[in-house]
């Protein structure tokens, strides 16, 4: 009787495939009409677009809440709808079927992936220069040597990361899957236990942890480790980018200039709205861990200075390449790094105007 | 006599060929309409990832099927012994029965976080999550069966001075034993599921990992031709405990009139 | 006896059984004799009085047969007859004489090894009589236990009872509901009246033992039928 019914599951899930990549090719091909006609002629009602996030709302997606919020992307044609992601929820396959139109990306081992398996996805945009990922431990527990946390007994590691930066530790640095526990979002186990350890954002987490706990963790920057990925990646489908450039162009350049204002503006409204959507945060969480992204430099910092925020060029991406293929992670001609990104959409200056007059005031 | 080998090809022959007719309908669908392989692969595509991946996958297979066995194990082991105390003292029913409702009850999916979180191995962890959702069919269903034996024959054994003992072995567990039976063909499947979702939650956590966790894998790496193949592992192995058990009722239930399927062979 | 407040099922019995005599207990439905009878075999207990059966020095326990042959219906005929023995300590191999005598005696010798749902109605019950049997109990309760039977199949029982009761003559105690097969079979038959069981009626059946072949067809047979009916409509 149960493998019956896991038998009829089964049934359903092709089903609901079959359908899904139906509909998918409906709303593809409407897609591509109706963007076909916004660049034909000017744009009479702005674009339905979806956006998701791969975590909870926090002030690491601020910029995009604030292009939402006051009017941003409105004002570029754009009806722009974020769905948040989280420790249970896998936004990714929904990218590539159609079900949304640009997807935040963590790192870029997930578009390294995606290339390796012939998933048609791109990068255009990176919003990090620096990828905020971090361990953090409690102190006076010997973690404050970097090398030490390999010996931790247990390390909560959320499950996206599992497959992707994880991966790059045990092999780089000889961390051990026995080491390794789901991550839910969910401080508890890591205050309770001083010898675990956790992932977190290097602006998010010691925020949350010394409101939680009462204490300053000690955090070890992955990338001041070897891990030198761009991070906030905006991915998008190679068919938008190739038949809606436009579309493309202004979502980028919404979201970079949703990134100044937030940063150096009035961000009260964006913060609202990501409470909204994740009720356990706090605005002096959100703050603090602007605050943070300003002083650590992981936004608006070395390339981001003078071609804007998002920058991105090709020898960075390649380097990195270089570190993770001879960490073990790939092998040679796994990735043509061609396909990974493109470049056209950023660099260009845009919102610099926008950051100078903020902090003329 | 011949009737009963017939009928056996028949009942195997029939789903095979539907499904089979759905995979060719499937297989041609994706080619007719060149459905890219990272939205819906085809049967062919999975097969051929399958094999690649076979050595992986394989350890993965035998990691689920560990946890399964082990927890169905556990089930059979806890749920007939409960069942036993059960029969034997009402106050223990009464007051044991309310427990298993609400572990029977609960999602598994709500509480397998939970019991990650407090306990240290992972692998025990699954085991647990596994056990919680099998005993409870086999512990109910032991409990009725227990409970339905003839009232007469009961009296009988009574009457005839039968020692408890006795009156366990020759009178409630040959009546138990059907309903017993059920309850294990229940509990075989859910047990695959309760692995399953346990290691939904779980990820990659621990050093040996199951299917669930390459299909959660795959997920994230948006490599669907895999996430399919993991899958078609997880429902064989549906497929296979079911018909295991299947067999397994009809070996122990040989001598009952109603459990071994010989009604229709025909007698006067 | 009192089941309720208001319904006492059996008020005020008193009769006693010599050693070795055929009884028959007959009523209509719900005078109580099931209940007497559960009573005699120790399956229920007075609320008040006294039930003396007196113990046989060999220790063996009445041998009880239901309405419904009451068989184990995984087992065979012959584990089914061996069960009393088995539960007494005999092992298979010790019992296998015995168990096999009693299933001849009742005409089912070669159907030791058939299942309950293999055989007819009338070869349970056959199966359920061996098994009262093959203890050689001092005293053999019986409740209507060829009352699902049809007609044809109910007489052959009979005689096959009688013929089996003749070989050790236990203290046997019959419930029926049927005049023709309590006359038939007793020594004495017992008439309960109809509603809170009352003996109405003791009557003493003289047919010569073993019962002659045109037994129903005679003047005799037909005044005690007679006799013991009027004591019922009393």
């Amino acid at each position: 009787m149960g493998s019956g019914v896991t038998r009829m599951r089964t049934a359903a899930v092709r089903l609901a495939a079959r359908a899904t990549s139906r509909v998918a090719g409906f709303v593809a091909l409407a897609g591509a009409l109706v963007g076909a006609l916004a660049g034909a002629a000017p744009a009479c009602g702005a674009d339905k677009v979806v956006f998701a996030t791969n975590w909870k709302a926090q002030a690491a997606h601020g910029g995009f809440y604030q292009a939402l919020v006051d009017g941003t992307y409105a004002r570029y044609g754009l009806d722009v709808t974020i769905r948040q992601g989280g420790p249970q929820v896998n936004n990714r396959p929904l990218l590539a079927t159609g079900r949304i139109d640009f997807l935040m990306g963590g790192n870029l081992l997930h578009a390294f992936d995606n290339v390796k398996n012939g998933v048609p996805t791109v990068v255009v945009a990176a919003l990090f220069q620096k990828d905020p990922q971090a361990l953090i431990a409690h102190p006076g527990q010997g973690y404050e040597d970097f090398t030490r946390l390999r010996d931790a007994p247990v390390i909560y590691v959320a499950k996206d990361a599992q497959f992707t930066w994880w991966q790059w530790l045990k092999v780089a640095y000889h961390f051990r899957d026995e080491q390794l526990k789901p991550y839910n979002f969910n401080l508890g186990p890591f205050l309770a236990n001083p010898r675990a350890v956790q992932q977190g954002y290097s602006v998010d987490e010691p925020v949350y942890v010394e409101r939680q706990g009462g204490f300053k963790p000690v955090v070890h920057l992955l990338a001041d480790h070897g891990f030198s990925t761009y991070s906030t990646l905006i991915e998008a489908r190679a068919q938008m980018v190739a038949r809606q450039p436009d579309l493309v162009q202004r979502f980028v350049d919404a979201s970079i200039v949703g990134w100044y204002n937030y940063l150096y503006g009035d961000r009260r409204l964006a913060n609202a709205a990501m409470l909204r959507d994740n009720p356990a945060a706090s605005e002096a969480e959100f703050e603090a861990s602007t605050a943070l992204m300003k002083s650590q430099g992981v936004v608006d910092s070395g390339a981001a200075l003078a071609d804007g925020i998002g920058a991105m060029n090709p020898q960075r991406v390649r380097e990195f390449y270089g570190k993770v293929q001879a960490a073990g992670l790939y092998k040679e001609g796994d990735v043509d790094l061609g396909k990974v990104a493109v470049y056209n959409f950023v660099n260009r200056g845009v919102g610099l105007d926008v950051k100078r007059s903020l902090q003329a005031h | 006599m011949n009737a009963a080998p017939r009928r056996l090809r028949r009942q195997m022959l029939l789903p095979l060929a539907t499904g089979l007719a759905a995979l060719a309908l499937w297989e041609i669908t994706v080619r007719w309409f060149a459905i890219a392989p990272y939205i819906l692969p085809a049967p062919s595509l999975v097969l051929r990832t399958l094999w690649d991946n076979f050595d992986s996958l394989a350890l993965a297979w035998l990691f689920t099927i560990k946890v399964t066995f082990g927890a169905l194990a556990l089930a059979v082991t806890g749920g007939v012994l409960l069942a036993g105390l059960c029969a034997l003292s009402r106050t223990v029913e009464l007051a044991l029965f309310p427990f298993a409702i609400v572990l029977q009850v609960t999602p598994i999916v709500a509480i397998a976080p939970l019991i990650l979180i407090y306990i240290d191995s992972t692998t025990a962890a699954l085991l647990l999550c596994a056990w919680i959702v099998a005993f409870f069919p086999i512990l109910s269903n032991t409990v009725i069966g227990l409970r339905a034996s003839d009232p007469n024959l009961r009296e009988l054994f009574a009457l005839y001075g039968a020692s408890p003992w006795q009156r366990l072995r020759w009178l409630l567990v040959p009546s138990a034993l059907p309903y017993f039976v059920a309850g294990l063909k229940i509990s075989g499947g859910l047990a695959l599921i309760g692995a399953v979702v346990a290691e939904y939650t779980a990820g990659a956590a621990g050093r040996e990992t199951g299917l669930a966790s390459r299909i959660l894998e795959a997920g994230f790496r948006t490599e669907i031709p895999t996430m399919y193949a993991a899958l078609t592992l997880v429902a064989l192995t549906g497929v296979a405990i079911f018909a295991g058990f299947s067999l397994l009722s009809r070996l122990l239930l040989r001598r009952w009139p109603a459990g071994g399927g010989r009604r229709d062979e025909g007698q006067e | 006896m009192r089941y309720g407040p208001e319904r006492a099922v059996l008020e005020a019995i008193t009769f006693t059984v010599p050693p070795g005599q055929f009884v028959a207990l007959l009523g209509p439905s719900g005078c109580g004799k099931t209940t007497l009878l559960r009573l005699i075999a120790g399956l229920e207990r007075p609320d008040s009085g006294r039930l003396a059966v007196r113990e046989d020095p060999g220790g063996v326990a009445p041998s009880y047969v239901f309405q419904d042959p009451t068989l184990m219906p995984w087992a065979s005929a012959f584990d089914n007859v061996w069960l009393p023995l088995r539960i007494g300590g005999a092992s298979r191999a010790q019992a296998c004489a015995r168990v096999q005598a009693a299933l001849a005696a009742v005409g089912l010798a070669d159907a030791a090894d058939a299942r309950p749902d293999q055989l007819s109605g009338g070869m349970r019950m056959r199966v359920s009589i061996a098994r009262a049997l093959v203890t050689r109990p001092r005293l053999l309760l019986l409740d209507e236990p060829f009352a699902a039977l049809d007609e044809f199949t109910r007489q052959q029982l009979n005689d096959d009872l009688l013929a089996l009761w003749a070989l050790a003559h236990p203290t046997t105690v019959f419930v029926t509901h049927s005049v023709a097969e309590a006359v038939y079979l007793s020594q004495r038959v017992i008439v309960l009246a109809a509603r809170a069981g009352r003996i109405v009626a003791d009557v003493a059946i003289d047919l010569p033992l073993p019962r002659p072949r045109r037994l129903r067809t005679t003047a005799a047979f037909a005044a005690l039928c007679a006799g013991v009916t009027e004591a019922l409509e009393r």
